[in-house]
């Protein structure tokens, strides 16, 4: 099976999801202000500067779970909201997964995606419909895996995934907030689009473009 | 004791949270962790932090983390998978809401709860605020920042001076504990809305007789609050009708009854002000440390001072003790105090933060138009100036003008106590303190009377009014008549005349009249100490306090430099025996490069010898010093705190290890301190391995009546009179019979009524303060061994303190 991600495809897929969320911070954030406290785009942009600021750094690891799990404990030390354990859990889950390796193939990846997304849910003890990133995470990495299981070339699969991951996103608009911040407004949740959700859209569409040769922007 | 981690968004929050919640246990700390914010102002949490600080407080007893909302939970929960899991499984994590939890919490901690228990305290920490919300029976949810629906009242101001600071005081008192918003404001001045909880606040309102006020309140207590203030106005403010805070001339004051005598001696002159502390105005404050540690340091001293007032307050007539509520009041001022916290915040140093807003309080007073009002402001200055000595740094008390005076001061810290110059200094009168402070036992260690405890009033006396006091009695006489000073004159002359008896025969040995040879040593550990102890007569130096050489320092001496200590010691001695002991020191006083964790009870903690033989390299270099000192100069060494046989064993190995090196001095006389009643008990089992026992009866004494001498609550308590404590001097005495002599190097051997009492119960050597040396040869010659003993027996069979002093023997020995 060929390799999919190596260490430099691992690093430009967190270097354009910082830069995602740097472009869409405000975004992010006004949305966060209808249903949270307005802190989830300029936390999370904060929290990924400074991942790129320890990628780079000379000291810096430079195989997959190893840069895996710095990125993550950079998330949990910078980004001060949920956020940042619950990505952060998110990539330290994924790092245990991959292990200390120089490239992930397909299943090796959608294997750590599965990790991160049980550490995810255990960490916010959310499920499906509850108006967090969990509804754009579990479609994601269900097609993910669905789509490799049929033998879909992993250009498709991670398309497909990044696809449903903005569905599930769109999806979170009519929910009913019951978990963090946002489950204080009740009722008043309901009309708006997860801010967790739409920023962990933006890491899987980040993946196809940067893991898919030739794939850039959408 | 079990930690407690606080984890919170915002820094600041949880510095004051932690900050009220320390207000709860003062003097017993608990160890807590902040884990908040991703700096000082950026709100958030980090796992990594959090894990960090569980680290920080975690001991056997384990931690409970308490944490606000949201990532707090997620990052807290995260943390317990960064840290080892013998850490985690007794590490808490806690529900309970996070103020209320942590006060809780902390409380719960300092009084020795298990992790469950104190957990279970803090989920508990809402039922008060529930039922008192509840009790009103109207549970409404208090809006934020919205306009308040005010209920209003009116109220006339009738006392005589207005709304001075005692009736302030006493409207903030009626409002404390309710659940409502108060503000007032006067109407007759139309001046603005101030918070009714603030005393300096009401006072700025210029509230003078037939004004006008007018209160508003909100929130669910409002109609009892203004019920409160209306039926408060009815009563006058309490003010009584004649009632008038203004003194008399202090002159003519009657001196106040509680005054206490703190050092024996008479003294008659005119009155010197002790060189006053800092003021407001002008003060040097160390640079601040971090907010934090400053915020400690404001609540310290803020505690400080309202135990003085309370203090003061509790000595003086019903009537008046309101005046001192207003100080109190003040000190609880929550506009003084959020202006001096933000102060902190911003980075000042507490004492700079305190006086700045003390400052401008008072001048807000003193720039009123009315005269009574105005002069308020001066109790604005003393309470903030009060604080502030307690914020900085104790500064000796420069005595800089000639001739001889009586000192008068509020208090005297030891370090002041201890640069008084005996010479210049007649009598030392504090309006504040205790007999039984380091500072009274360094002052009656100097042979300065003291009275101390007598009065704000003494402060206000003219510089240079004359004062006769009698310090054994406590009288204290104000301007007294020619009789007066004739008759304290005459006590004074039969009192020198026995003091210079005393010093003529300072230098011949101390026998009783039935010739039996009792050595009288002194307590030294300087050499100046020693040069005065050598000319006041001593026959030894019974007690070297060799921590002197340890403390205030980077690193420990090493050997040499000990060595040339100890010898400079024995040289200004004149090559007399010196007794040193081994370093003294636990976990009350610990040394910077000795640290030392954090104990819930040092007293009860790795101190003396129990700490040397944990540190069996910093005691080893001390026995090689003394050795090698004892091989040039006569020498004992004695072990403190030993109350079992196997530490004596295990430290008499270590001298030998070092004897095999450094060769046995001949006259090397090895000893224990007998501070335990453990050690007093199992004295004959020590016997076959000491030359002589050491009682330090002030030790003895806490340890057996249970009593701190520095808690003034249980100081009385701590009686070496009380029959327990002789049953143990009798008892280290029958132990050591035919084997080892007993010294006694506590104060108690200094007390002239004890030494009669100390001989009969078969002790054969006192070691006093230098200059009690010359007096108490004389009780031993006036004693005699056959008498003494009677008295013993008899003391034995006493049940309580008082009965033994009320003994014909040991009254006696009191009159000269």
């Amino acid at each position: 099976m060929s390799e999919i991600v190596d260490v430099s495809t691992l690093k430009s897929w967190l270097i354009r999801f910082a830069g995602d969320v740097e472009e869409h911070a405000a975004e992010l954030t006004e949305l966060d202000s209808a249903i949270g406290d307005a802190d989830h785009g300029s936390n999370l942009a904060r929290g990924m500067k400074a991942v790129i600021t320890a990628l780079v750094d000379d000291e810096a690891p430079d195989s997959i779970g190893p840069i895996l799990k710095q990125s993550g404990m950079t998330l949990v030390s910078t980004v001060g909201g949920a956020s940042g354990p619950l990505y952060g859990t998110l990539f330290l889950r994924m790092a245990a997964s991959a292990g200390d390796c120089d490239a992930l193939g397909p299943q090796s990846l959608a294997q750590a995606f599965r990790a991160g997304l049980d550490g995810v849910a255990a960490r916010g003890k959310a499920t499906a419909g509850e108006k967090t990133l969990l509804d754009a995470l579990i479609p994601a990495v269900d097609t993910l895996e669905s789509a490799l299981a049929e033998g879909t070339p992993f250009d498709d699969a991670i398309r497909a995934a990044a696809d449903a991951a903005e569905a599930g996103r769109d999806a979170t608009i009519p929910m009913l907030a019951t978990k963090g911040r946002a489950s204080y407004l009740g009722e008043r949740s309901v009309g708006h689009q997860d801010p967790g959700a739409t920023s962990l859209a933006l890491l899987f569409r980040a993946a196809a473009n940067t893991m898919i040769d030739g794939e850039d922007g959408k | 004791m079990v930690g407690i981690v606080v984890v919170s968004h915002s820094r600041a929050l949880a510095r004051a949270a932690v900050a009220l919640a320390e207000e709860m246990t003062p003097g017993r700390p608990v160890p807590i962790a902040v884990a908040a914010g991703l700096d000082e102002e950026t709100l958030g949490t980090d796992a990594a932090a959090i894990a960090q600080a569980i680290g920080a407080v975690d001991g056997e007893d384990g931690s409970v983390v308490l944490m606000d909302l949201g990532s707090a939970v997620l990052s807290a929960e995260m943390a317990l998978e960064f840290i080892e899991d013998d850490v985690r499984r007794r590490t808490l994590l806690c529900s309970a809401p996070l103020v209320e939890g942590l006060v809780a919490a902390v409380v719960a901690a300092a009084g020795g709860a298990g992790r469950a228990e104190v957990a279970e305290e803090a989920r508990n920490g809402l039922l008060g605020k529930q039922s008192q919300l509840a009790d009103g029976g109207e549970v409404v949810e208090v809006e934020q920042q919205q306009p308040q629906p005010w209920a209003t009242a009116r109220l006339t101001i009738t006392p005589p001076h207005g709304l001075h600071a005692r009736p302030a005081a006493k409207l903030v008192a009626e409002l404390r504990g309710l659940n409502a918003v108060v503000e007032i404001r006067n109407v007759t001045k139309e001046s603005a809305w101030v918070s009714a909880a603030s005393l300096s606040r009401i006072a700025t309102l210029g509230l003078r007789t037939g004004h006008e006020a007018e209160a508003r309140a909100s929130g669910p207590a409002a109609e009892e609050a203004l019920q409160r203030l209306t039926s408060l106005a009815a009563r006058n403010f309490d003010e009584s009708a004649g009632a008038s805070a203004t003194t008399g001339s202090p002159a003519q004051q009657p001196f106040p009854t509680a005054a206490l005598p703190a050092s024996p001696g008479i003294a008659i002159g005119p009155i010197r002000h002790a060189v006053s502390g800092p003021t407001l105005e002008n003060f040097e404050a160390e640079p601040a440390t971090s907010p934090v540690d400053e915020k400690q340091r404001l609540e310290s001293a803020l505690a400080t001072t309202r135990q003085h007032i309370h203090e003061l307050r509790a000595t003086v007539a019903q009537g008046e003790s309101a005046i001192f509520d207003a100080h109190l009041a003040l000190l609880e001022d929550p506009a003084l105090l959020n202006q001096t916290q933000a102060a902190i915040l911003a980075g000042q140093p507490a004492a700079r933060a305190w006086a700045a807003a003390t400052l401008e309080a008072a001048r807000q007073f003193e720039s009123l138009d009315d005269e009574y009002l105005a002069a308020r402001g001066a109790d604005v200055r003393a309470v903030g100036e009060q604080v502030l000595a307690a914020l900085l740094p104790q500064i000796p008390i420069a005595e800089t003008r000639s001739g001889e005076a009586i000192l008068v001061a509020r208090d005297l810290a030891p370090a002041q106590a201890a640069t008084l110059d005996p010479d210049t200094t007649l009598a030392v009168i504090t309006a504040y303190g205790s007999p039984t402070s380091h500072a009274a036992i360094l002052t009656r260690a100097r042979g300065i009377p003291a009275i101390v405890a007598a009065g704000t009033d003494v402060l206000n006396w003219p510089e240079g009014t004359v004062v006769a006091l009698d310090a054994t009695t406590g009288e204290l006489i104000v301007s007294p008549s020619p009789e007066t000073i004739a008759a304290f004159t005459g006590r004074a002359e039969t009192a020198r005349a026995a003091a210079e008896a005393a010093q003529a025969d300072a230098h011949q040995p101390a026998i009783t009249r039935d010739g039996f040879r009792i050595l009288v040593g002194a307590n030294a550990s300087t050499p100046a100490e020693a040069t005065a102890a050598r000319a006041l007569g001593a026959d030894l130096i019974g007690l070297v306090r060799t921590e002197f050489l340890f403390l205030g320092r980077e690193s420990a001496p090493d050997v040499d430099e000990q060595e040339s200590a100890y010898l400079d010691l024995a040289d200004a001695f004149g090559g007399e025996r010196i007794t040193l002991r081994t370093l003294d020191v636990g976990g009350d006083k610990p040394l910077g490069y000795l640290p030392m964790p954090l104990e819930a009870n040092p007293f009860l903690g790795v101190r003396g010898l129990r700490l040397g033989l944990l540190r069996t390299e910093l005691l080893t270099d001390q026995l090689r010093a003394i050795v090698r000192t004892a091989h040039q100069t006569p020498v004992s060494v004695m072990f403190p705190m030993v109350s079992t046989l196997d530490e004596l064993l295990a430290a008499r190995s270590l001298l030998d290890q070092v004897l095999a090196t450094e060769g046995t001095p001949p006259g090397l006389l090895v000893g224990i301190m007998v501070e335990v009643p453990a050690a007093a008990l199992k004295a004959a089992s020590f016997a076959p391995h000491v030359d002589f026992f050491s009682i330090g009866t002030n030790d003895l004494t806490q340890y057996t009546l249970a009593a701190e001498r520095g808690n003034e609550a249980v100081a009385a308590l701590g009686d070496p009179f009380d029959p327990a404590v002789l049953h143990l001097i009798r008892a280290t005495c029958n132990g050591a019979a035919g084997q080892a002599e007993v010294a006694v190097c506590g104060e108690f051997a200094a007390d002239p009524r004890a030494v009669s009492l100390l001989l009969g119960l078969g002790v054969t050597e006192l070691s006093v303060t230098s200059r009690r040396v010359p007096e108490t040869k004389q009780r031993v010659r006036s004693a005699s061994l056959a008498q003494s003993r009677t008295t013993a027996e008899q003391a034995l069979l006493r049940a309580t303190s008082e009965e033994v002093r009320g003994l014909p023997g040991v009254t006696a020995s009191h009159d000269r």
